[in-house]
Parts: structure tokens; C-alpha cells; sequence
């Protein structure tokens, strides 16, 4: 589901890590971005993490003091992405639809 | 004077329907509820069209850790949204608001619940409506129980507090100054490998019944808070050394006969509750109250609700108001209720303003829905 690239540079938090997620719509990829962007980021000074919606793709931009930081902080969204993403299949559009026993 | 409930109805509409999350604990809650316009009163009733509860049960001897109890929450949240919108009959287009507890509770399962509240918000274009776990239990119980202006001991696995309404706030009174009566409750059941099914509490609770010998614990009740750690460590001791290698026999001073688990849960039950009997009684007293009320899982114990009547009916007039187990342990239900006398009088909160906190103090909630 996802393309992954990598990079590195002789920045603060040299490594960095690219996550581009597609979504059906545009507005699904906007709230995915706009779900998970107000929760901060623990250790500041250690990951940065960026959310953005480019048309249909969420674009998750992860740098890091490690790659062992960048790997937790990924786990942790994708892990989110997920509720996102049933969130989404279940209900999107669906607004006027009376569920019913299946 | 009353507050002005409906300045934000929804032209047209006459009633307000919410949905709520709840999940800052091993409960994972979705509630619908329904408020016709107009005050709420005993003729107009707050009505519960669902309230669907999954808890996060772990093997005996083990407690819940926030990572799997998160984990628990995001496998079950969509469903159980889904079940609960089913159950009430309702579609998105009926919902006023979607609020969610944004406080106090264990983080991760917090958070791992507004992320669905937030996408499912955005979705349907619905407002945001960030509710305090506590203000939750005790709008629930009010409305549940018709106390009108109780005293609220609110006792769970996290908290405990003596609480009492003055000027738009609940003010804490007394409250713990280490672990959570729950907490104490569920470790000695860890302690003593009682099955958590259906509750820790629970099956101390039913242990108790059969204890006769009083144990001998420590009372510590500090001014109006009260600290538990000390006792729990004292009671552990006790178990271990009975149940241990050691395999040391007590015995009951006055009947020679042996000390039993049954015997600790009992005691245990019966210090504890008797210390929150006496902060309790100090602040009605405090107060000028007769009412007392009693929320949270704790609240479920038929014990303390039995000791704390024998102490208001003593008291003129006094009465005891409790709920039953749908209420009192955790649940979405009311955190669609609390969350909605909050959206009633404006609450709403944009995404930015969810962020879920670990700290939320009862008193930080200003009450815009009373002005007694």
C-alpha cells in the first residue's frame, strides 16, 4: 500500500524516511492527514514527523536522531492508519444509511 | 434560573441526538443518546437508544498495559460504532455531535479512540465534543439516578474522589494521594490470581462475602484524602506469607480459627470502604447535603453502597443514589451525555483542540450547562 524511499543527510536528525499512502479521494487522504497531525510528537528534539495531504496521497515525512526512532514512530502511525482507514471503508459516505444487523 | 439549553437547536429539530466514545481504560464504550429540547427534568428524560461496552480481559494475575489495551481498542472501535449506531436506529444524519473522552485515562488507549471519533467527525462533517471522564460518570449518574445536587464519591480503577458542585465546578473535596481504590482492589485480586472475568472487583467482592475474621489492616485516612499504597503493601505481605513458600498459618485472635483469602478480601473491602465512608460523611457535612452519590466501577459494589446508606440514614432526610453496572463501569454512554450538555451550551472542539490528555482534573471542567 505504501512506496517507500529513504535518505539520508548531515542534518539535526539525519535520517529520514519518506511514506506516500494513496486514498481513494482527495478528501480521504485529507482527513487521514488532519486526523493524525494535532497528536504531538513525543521527544521533539529526537523525530519530527510531517503530514500532508497531495491530492489523493498522504505524504508522511519521518526524520530522526535513528532509524530505531523512526521505526517506532512509524509503527505507532500506521497503526492509526488503520482505524483510519476502517473508518473510512465503513463510513465514508455513508452519512444518510441506516446500518443494519449483517 | 436556569441555563438556556437550546440557543444552538438546530432549527426544525426537537431533539438532539449524540454519540460518544469512551476509552481511557480497558473499556472500550459507544453510546447514542438522545436529549428532547427543553431542561431535563424527570418528565423530560435524557433516553439511552444504545450503549454497547468491550472490555479488555486479561488472564489472572495479570493487569492491563496501556500498548494492548490500545492495541484491543483499534481492533474493536469501528464495530462497535457500528453496533451501537445499529442498536439505536439512528443514521450519521441524526447525530448533533461525536464526543469523545479526552481525559483523564491511560494515553495510549485514549488516543487509539479519537482517532476514530476524529476520521468518523470529518467524514460526516459532524462537530467535535471533548468530554472529562470524570464530569462524565457524575452527569450520567445525575441524570440516571435523579439526585438533583449530590455529594459524588466517585471510585474507580484510576480515581478516587470526593466530589461537591459549587459555582459551575466540581470540586474535588478529598481525594486519593497514591493509587485509586480500583487499582488497590485489582492488584490484591492479582496478588490472589482471581480470574479478571468479569471484573477483578467483582470477584473480590463475591470472595468477601464469605470472609467472617476481621483482619487487622492499617486505617489511613489523612485529613479528607486517604492513601492506599500502605495497605495494599500490608494485605500483599499477609497473602504472600500465607500463600507462599513460607505457608504460614494465621490465625483469628478471639476464635482461634485460620485466617482464609476470603478473610482478606473481607477486610480489605471493609478498611477501605470505611475510610471512604468518613471522608464522605465529613464533606456532606461540609456542604450542608443530604445526598450522596456514588459513581465509577467501584460504585458497583453492593457493600460499599450498603455502608454508605447505614451512614446517610443517619442523617435527616438523607438519601443514597447509585447506578447499576451499565452505568457505573465505564461506557459510552455517558460521555455522549456529558458531551452533549457541553455542545448544548456551545461546546465544540476543532481538531486541533482533541488532543487526548493523561491529566484532566475534575475541577479544570467549567459546568456552563448549571448555574445553581
Amino acid at each position: 500500500m505504501a512506496g517507500v524511499s529513504s535518505q539520508q543527510s548531515v542534518e539535526e536528525l539525519p535520517y529520514k524516511l519518506t511514506l506516500k499512502v494513496p486514498f481513494e479521494t482527495a478528501r480521504q487522504a485529507l482527513i487521514a492527514s488532519q486526523t493524525l497531525s494535532p497528536d504531538p510528537i513525543l521527544k521533539g528534539n529526537e523525530l519530527d514527523v510531517t503530514y500532508d495531504a497531495e491530492d489523493t496521497t498522504l505524504l508522511l515525512k519521518f526524520s530522526g536522531i535513528s532509524d530505531r526512532v523512526i521505526r517506532v514512530a512509524i509503527s505507532n502511525v500506521i497503526d492509526n492508519l488503520k482505524t483510519i482507514v476502517e473508518c473510512i471503508d465503513e463510513f465514508d459516505g455513508k452519512k444518510d444509511v441506516l446500518f443494519e444487523e449483517e | 434560573m436556569t441555563v438556556d439549553l437550546d440557543k444552538y437547536a438546530k432549527p426544525g429539530k426537537g431533539y438532539y441526538i449524540a454519540l460518544g466514545l469512551e476509552g481511557s481504560a480497558n473499556k472500550l464504550g459507544v453510546g447514542v443518546i438522545k436529549h428532547n429540547l427543553g431542561q431535563l427534568s424527570t418528565t423530560n428524560r435524557a433516553e439511552v437508544l444504545s450503549n454497547i461496552r468491550d472490555t479488555y480481559i486479561t488472564p489472572p494475575g495479570e493487569g492491563f498495559l496501556p500498548r494492548d489495551t490500545a492495541r484491543h481498542h483499534r481492533n474493536w472501535v469501528v464495530r462497535v460504532i457500528k453496533k451501537a449506531l445499529i442498536e439505536a436506529k439512528i443514521k450519521g444524519t441524526d447525530i448533533d455531535c461525536i464526543c469523545f473522552t479526552q481525559g483523564p485515562g491511560m494515553g495510549a488507549p485514549l488516543q487509539s479512540v479519537v482517532v476514530a471519533a476524529r476520521t468518523l467527525a470529518q467524514l460526516w462533517d459532524l462537530p467535535l465534543v471533548g468530554v472529562n471522564h470524570c464530569v462524565g460518570h457524575i452527569e450520567m449518574g445525575r441524570e440516571i439516578t435523579g439526585a438533583d445536587n449530590p455529594v459524588v464519591l466517585y471510585v474507580s480503577g484510576g480515581n478516587t474522589q470526593v466530589i461537591a458542585y459549587s459555582k459551575q465546578r466540581y470540586r474535588i473535596f478529598g481525594e486519593t494521594l497514591d493509587i485509586a481504590i480500583g487499582n488497590c482492589l485489582d492488584r490484591f485480586a492479582r496478588t490472589l490470581k482471581i480470574p479478571n472475568e468479569p471484573a477483578p472487583g467483582y470477584n473480590i467482592e463475591q470472595m468477601a462475602k464469605k470472609g467472617k475474621h476481621l483482619v487487622n489492616l492499617p486505617y489511613t485516612v489523612k485529613g479528607m484524602d486517604l492513601s492506599m499504597s500502605g495497605i495494599l503493601a500490608h494485605v500483599e505481605g499477609l497473602a504472600k506469607d500465607m500463600f507462599g513458600k513460607q505457608n504460614k498459618k494465621l490465625v483469628d485472635v478471639e476464635s482461634g480459627e485460620p485466617i482464609t483469602a476470603e478473610d482478606l478480601c473481607f477486610s480489605l473491602q471493609e478498611i477501605l470502604f470505611s475510610m471512604l465512608v468518613e471522608i464522605t460523611e465529613r464533606a456532606i457535612a461540609h456542604v450542608n447535603s443530604n445526598q450522596v452519590l456514588i459513581v465509577g466501577g467501584v460504585g458497583s459494589n453492593e457493600r460499599l453502597q450498603e455502608m454508605m446508606k447505614l451512614m446517610i440514614q443517619d442523617r435527616k432526610n438523607g438519601q443514597i443514589y447509585a447506578t447499576d453496572e451499565r452505568f457505573c463501569i465505564d461506557n459510552g454512554i455517558m460521555i455522549a451525555h456529558a458531551g452533549l450538555l457541553g455542545y448544548r451550551t456551545g461546546q465544540t472542539n476543532e481538531l486541533w483542540n482533541t488532543i487526548c490528555t493523561q491529566r484532566f482534573r475534575t475541577d479544570e471542567v467549567f459546568v456552563k450547562w448549571r448555574d445553581d
